[in-house]
């Protein structure tokens, strides 16, 4: 998980103590408007990260305060880091609310999936068209972190629009084809395989 | 209007090379033209001397049409007309002196080649003009021997007061005493020798002739002068003018035709300048397409484009032509340079620096810029016509100009057909208008022929090449733009014909004139003249020099030629006087109409005969009458036949009986004699005799017959070798027109070259395919030139013998041979630059060429 | 009074058994300042209806209007002065004369129109000194980026104050950085300068740039996007996106 990973890293750069590594995290995600987390989140995520032996903590203590908690990356920590930046980042497979969509009005008389397709492509314009405009009133100069992340949705976004375009484009052969019915299940328990005495 | 320059100036230079062949080929057309026309001028400035009525107070000058002498009473006739307040008599004569007569030295240049004796009734003169004496004195009536010349030639004879000066006269070798020096001579013409009128006419054997009157009239205005001049020529009757005398008048006849001819050339020139400029606006015109549709598209007018393709026209054809101008100049110096020796040799003038008009400046600079804008109208106004849509859109592809081809060429194959008929009428107007069809009809048909003929060689070429697929790029490029190659071919294909015409003309006249030439002057010596064949200048000889002739050990035969000037029809006709009995002996005329049977003619009442040329101008044909102009009046004579001979053969000549001549000429001067020995005879003693005898006489040079031939063979050679050099000058705009052709090609096909050696073609390989196309295009345009070369040769050949000169028809091999290793040359020549250009061009540059 | 006005607009090319329907029935209108994309797959007739509006070609039927003239009824001369004038043109392709430099490209719909060269040239070098050319003045095309010539195109388009631009496809030829700029820049064509601007456009990141979407398909209109302009402070397009990614956290 990327806050779990991020913690690591970001004790890699120095030891912390929780408040620090908050506010660290936000600043590196993009800030606030973008990856709001709760302080809460972090403390969990350390002391998980403490059981699992990959952080150690320290107590250090202060003229005139209460404790401060300071947490440092162990062996184990740097390895495990190691081995994430090694290592690729999954790609996210999310649940497409508007294929479902697409797809029921396939079946549905009353509805014209053509309307559906429009309906979407309105709407991801708009979103594009509100990214860009937020993408080129960024600072490059102090906000280039958030310019990439912005970037990234409009790609998105435009790779929705083209394949949007390709379904349009592609509809008549989809209606032509049955809709996916669900498959079969067999019910009961697995049968026993022949010769396996009991 | 500035944007359009703008433009225009920026597209020439980015296209450095077109640009600079299509400049150069107007420039060479505008060169050739004005060029030669500043010659001609130089010619007939230097023949208009002795203008007698330029200074003083001389009115109008009374002389005959024909120039020819006159009665002195005359100018009592003219002193006696209403209006005329003085007049003073003339007799002025150019003497043509022999070769190193003055300065006795063949080294040096001659100081002179000819003088003006001018003899004048002194009180009559000095009534009409101011003689500045500044050494000595004027003539005083009465004076023998004396004479009075102008300071100028006095340092150019260094001679003084007190000198003798000698001239060659009909009646021997006179010496005059210089008794007086006039300022020096600042007017055009021959220097002039002053004696009085009776002296004159007695050294000329002219008694009691002059001709010409000086007149003074009363009347200051405009109106009654002119009245009086109605009157002058009332009372002497039309065979009299009111004009000055000029000298070889005979000799503009020949100059107008050599003019013609370098008209012509500077015609061809610019005519094949202009396919070059046609070809190449065409290309341009398609190449910018895009940029046409973008001006449009921002809304530059139809006639704004219209106007930039004109401008970028009018840039080259001004510069053409001002480079053309300065370099005609150049050109026309160079010749009058080279041929200054020749011309003072054979008819004693002086050229000096060839004359500039206004006239031919404007003519040449119309020509030169409006060729250059004509050619390049019909591509700048499709240019005009190009929609902002079809710029947006890729290139459709090369226009298909199938249907074009189509009418025009049926246009060119009736045009083929009507000038072969043309042939058979025989008539030399029609045959020259079947000439220029011939040739319009083969461009017109040409670019249905490129694809056959295109095909053919470069099968050839593929044999010679051994690898077919050069040649069949090459084919492939060409057939592509049929018309286009066409065109180059054609530019092409005017030089190669008009090597062949000459070839085959100079061929057949050379065997035809060297017949008549051995005929006519036969003789086994000839006594010669200063000038041949511009009799009217020449000083003869009294009939004394023929009987000493005669009297000498040895000779068998004289017969000599007398000339008067005269007119047929109002031009002028050289008038030559034959002895019947003995000229055939010696000479001989060659016969078109009639037989030898006409010298016994002539010798009945008034016999005639006329030379082709003549027969030609006039119309006289056997048995027919001609009127001659008299001093007298006209005289009505009969043609006994049509035949000419060698020395007057360019111009109109007839011939009559000597004893006619002296009755209704009043000449009894010998101009030529020549001499055929007795059987036996000591050829070495009679030299001799005949050298003495013609002491005297210095204005003759004896030389043997054949030497004579040789003589005038060589100077035909030399002239014909010149006509050659000039007709291979055409050939530098065949050459430009093809390198401009390929040059295009080239950058046409960048792209493709540039997938060609992505693909591996080597940069030889790509040359090779340049020469390739180089070559099949040369090798039409020779196909094409041959063939309206040796159609016009046979035109040329049968126009002359409509003129009535004889002539056999030679086929040129050798011009053929020349024409097809030239068309070789130019292919290969062509195809240099445009060759290392396509091989030069980089791979990656080219395929993003659009 | 909207600027410019299409009725009814029909184009067929070609006749009988080869003839193509490019529009079909297609009708708009664009208002002063606004920014409009017209999109559609390729063939849909989308560059055929862009030169229509600019009056480089003429309808088979339906009409033009342009400040209430009908461009069908006026001769080819009036046309071009229209084009001069009133409308700026970009094209993907071969925008610019290879022969002129970045000025005189610019100057030249006004030296069409018989400004004086001076004042000309002075009036292209102050659009291209707006447009942050001014360093490139006397380049020539051969010497500037794809994208700068594009951007001289743009300035071209704007020297003569027309009050409507036209661009087929300005973009289309350029890598994603310079398209960014030129769109940006026509963008800043409308809002800050005021014009009219229709561009054809595949690219859905050059159209989102767009006040106005419309969708063209077989030669007819089937959709029109209308673009609200989200302001700074209201959050509410940022969360979106933020949203999204928290998703892709969870």
């Amino acid at each position: 998980m990327s806050v779990r990973n991020a913690i690591l890293g970001l004790l890699a750069d120095r030891p912390r103590h929780g408040y620090d590594l908050h506010a660290a995290f936000e600043a590196i995600a993009g800030g606030e408007a973008l990856w709001a987390l709760k302080p809460a989140q972090v403390y969990s995520t350390l002391a998980r990260l403490e059981e699992g032996g990959l952080v150690a903590q320290e107590s250090i203590e202060q003229d005139g305060g209460p404790e401060k908690h300071i947490y440092s990356l162990t062996p184990a920590g740097e390895a495990e880091l190691a081995a994430w930046f090694a290592s690729g980042v999954p790609t996210e497979h999310q649940r497409d609310e508007f294929f479902v969509k697409l797809m029921l009005s396939l079946g549905n008389d009353t509805t014209d999936p053509y309307r559906v397709i429009q309906a979407q492509r309105n709407r991801l314009y708009q979103e594009l068209h509100d990214a860009t405009a937020r993408r080129n009133r960024a600072d490059a100069r102090v906000e280039l972190a958030q310019i990439f992340l912005l970037d990234k949705s409009i790609m998105h976004l435009e790779a929705d629009v083209r394949w949007l375009d390709l379904i349009e484009a592609r509809l008549d052969d989809i209606r032509r084809q049955p809709l996916p019915k669900p498959q079969p299940r067999p019910r009961g328990r697995p049968r026993k395989k022949l010769g396996i005495r009991n | 209007m500035n944007i359009q320059l703008t433009l225009a100036a920026r597209y020439l230079r980015g296209r450095k090379l077109r640009t600079a062949l299509t400049t150069l080929a107007i420039f060479f057309g505008v060169l050739v033209l004005f060029g030669m026309n500043t010659l001609l001028p130089a010619f007939t400035r230097a023949f208009q001397g002795n203008i007698l009525a330029a200074a003083g107070q001389v009115d109008a000058t009374v002389t005959l049409k024909t120039g020819d002498a006159f009665d002195a009473a005359v100018a009592d006739r003219v002193a006696g007309v209403e209006g005329v307040r003085a007049v003073s008599r003339l007799l002025d004569r150019t003497i043509n002196l022999p070769v190193d007569y003055l300065d006795n030295d063949p080294a040096l240049p001659d100081p002179a080649t000819a003088l003006s004796l001018v003899g004048l009734d002194v009180a009559q003169a000095t009534a009409l003009h101011a003689y500045q004496v500044s050494d000595g004195r004027f003539l005083e009536a009465g004076d023998t021997d004396a004479t009075v010349i102008s300071r100028s030639l006095a340092e150019l004879l260094g001679l003084g007061v007190g000198d003798g000066l000698t001239l060659p006269t009909p009646t021997g070798e006179q010496t005059l005493t210089i008794v007086g020096l006039l300022p020096p001579r600042t007017q055009l013409g021959d220097e002039e020798v002053l004696v009085t009128l009776p002296q004159a006419q007695a050294m000329l054997a002219m008694p009691g002739l002059i001709n010409a009157v000086e007149t003074n009239f009363e009347p200051v205005n405009e109106a009654e002068r002119a009245a009086v001049e109605d009157a002058i020529l009332a009372e002497l009757g039309d065979t009299f003018q009111l004009g000055a005398l000029s000298s070889n008048i005979e000799l503009l006849a020949n100059l107008t035709v050599a003019q013609g001819i370098f008209t012509l050339l500077g015609v061809l020139a610019l005519l094949m300048g202009g396919f070059i400029i046609f070809n190449t606006f065409r290309t341009v015109v398609t190449e910018r397409r895009r940029d046409i549709g973008m001006l449009r598209t921002l809304g530059a007018s139809r006639r704004t484009i219209l106007g930039t393709f004109l401008a970028e026209g009018l840039i080259q054809g001004v510069v053409g032509t001002a480079l053309g101008l300065l370099g005609g100049y150049g050109l026309g110096w160079l010749g009058v340079t080279a041929l200054a020796p020749l011309m003072s040799r054979m008819i004693h003038l002086d050229i000096g620096a060839p004359v500039v008009s206004p006239a031919l400046v404007i003519g040449s600079v119309i020509v030169g810029v409006g060729v250059t804008l004509l050619a390049g109208l019909l591509p700048a106004i499709s240019a005009g016509r190009v929609t902002p849509m079809e710029a947006l859109r890729p290139a459709i592809g090369a226009v298909s100009l199938r249907r074009l081809t189509g009418v025009g060429f049926w246009i060119g194959v009736v045009m083929i057909g009507l000038a072969i008929a043309a042939l058979v009428t025989r008539n030399v107007s029609v045959i020259a208008l079947g000439a220029v069809l011939f040739i319009a009809g083969l461009v017109l048909i040409a670019p249905v022929l490129v694809t056959p003929v295109a095909r053919f060689f470069s099968g050839l070429l593929a044999a010679v090449f051994a690898r077919s697929g050069t040649a069949q790029l090459a084919e492939g490029n060409l057939t592509r733009q049929p018309s286009r190659a066409a065109i180059t071919a054609s530019t092409m294909l005017i030089g190669i014909a008009i090597l062949i015409m000459a070839a085959s003309i100079i061929g057949s006249v050379t065997i035809g004139f060297s017949n008549v030439l051995r005929k006519s002057l036969g003789s086994d010596y000839i006594f010669v003249p200063p000038s041949i064949a511009v009799w009217g200048s020449d000083v003869g000889s009294g009939a004394e020099l023929a009987d000493s002739l005669r009297a000498v050990e040895g000779v068998g035969l004289v017969t000599t030629l007398r000339f008067a000037p005269t007119q047929v029809d109002d031009t002028a006709v050289s008038l030559l006087g034959i002895d019947p009995a003995t000229y055939p002996q010696v000479s001989g005329l060659t016969f078109s109409q009639g037989d030898s049977a006409a010298y016994d003619a002539l010798l009945d009442g008034r016999g005639i005969i006329v030379n082709p040329l003549l027969s030609a101008q006039s119309g006289a044909e056997l048995g027919q009458s001609v009127e001659l102009v008299t001093p007298t009046g006209t005289q009505t004579y009969t043609v006994v036949g049509v035949g000419g001979d060698y020395l007057n053969a360019k111009l109109a000549t007839a011939y009559i009986s000597q004893a006619n001549l002296a009755t209704d000429f009043n000449r009894t001067e010998d101009v030529l004699l020549q001499v055929n020995l007795a059987e036996g005879a000591d050829r070495e003693a009679a030299e001799a005799g005949m050298q003495a005898a013609i002491r005297n006489y210095p204005q003759f040079r004896m030389i043997s017959g054949q030497e004579y031939i040789d003589e005038n063979l060589s100077i035909f050679d030399a002239a014909f070798s010149a006509m050659y050099i000039l007709v291979l000058f055409l050939a530098i705009p065949s050459v430009i027109g093809m390198v401009n052709t390929l040059a295009i090609g080239v950058i046409e096909r960048t792209r493709e070259i540039g997938m060609l050696r992505a693909v591996g073609a080597t940069r030889s390989q790509i040359r090779r395919v340049v020469l390739a196309e180089a070559l099949i295009l040369s090798a039409l345009g020779t196909v094409f030139g041959v063939i309206a070369g040796l159609y016009l040769g046979y035109v040329g050949m049968t126009t002359f013998e409509t003129l009535g000169y004889p002539m056999e028809y030679v086929f040129p091999t050798t011009g053929v041979i020349v024409a097809l290793v030239a068309g070789l040359l130019f292919g290969v020549l062509a195809a240099i630059i445009p060759a290392r250009q396509a091989s030069r061009l980089e791979v990656v540059q080219a395929l993003r060429y659009e | 009074m909207s600027l410019i006005s299409a009725v009814n607009l029909n184009k067929v090319y070609g006749s009988g058994d080869t003839a193509v329907t490019a529009l079909k029935g297609v009708s708009l209108q664009v208002e002063p300042g606004e920014f409009m994309a017209i999109m559609g797959p390729s063939g849909c007739g989308k560059s055929t209806l862009l030169h229509l509006l600019g009056g480089l070609d003429r309808p088979t039927s339906g009409a033009v209007m342009i400040d209430g003239h009908n461009l069908s009824d006026l001769p080819d001369n009036k046309l071009t002065e229209i084009r001069r004038r009133r409308i700026g043109f970009i094209f993907q392709f071969f925008n610019l004369i290879p022969v002129l430099n970045a000025v005189e490209n610019t100057a030249l719909p006004i030296t069409l129109d018989g400004v004086r060269p001076g004042e000309a040239k002075a009036r292209a070098t102050e659009w291209l000194r707006k447009i942050g050319l001014g360093d490139r003045l006397d380049h020539r095309p051969d010497q500037l980026s794809g994208g700068q010539q594009q951007r001289v195109a743009v300035a071209r388009a704007l020297v003569a104050d027309p009050a409507l631009i036209l661009a087929d496809e300005p973009t289309g030829n350029l890598d994603t950085r310079a398209s960014e700029e030129i769109a940006a820049l026509l963008r800043q064509v409308a809002n800050e300068w005021g014009r009219a601007v229709v561009i054809v456009t595949h690219d859905p990141r050059i159209a989102a740039y767009a006040d106005r979407i419309i969708f063209l398909k077989d030669g007819a209109i089937v959709d029109q996007t209308v673009l609200e302009p989200r302001s700074y402070d209201n959050g509410q397009g940022a969360e979106m996106v933020a949203g999204k990614l928290q998703a892709m956290g969870d």
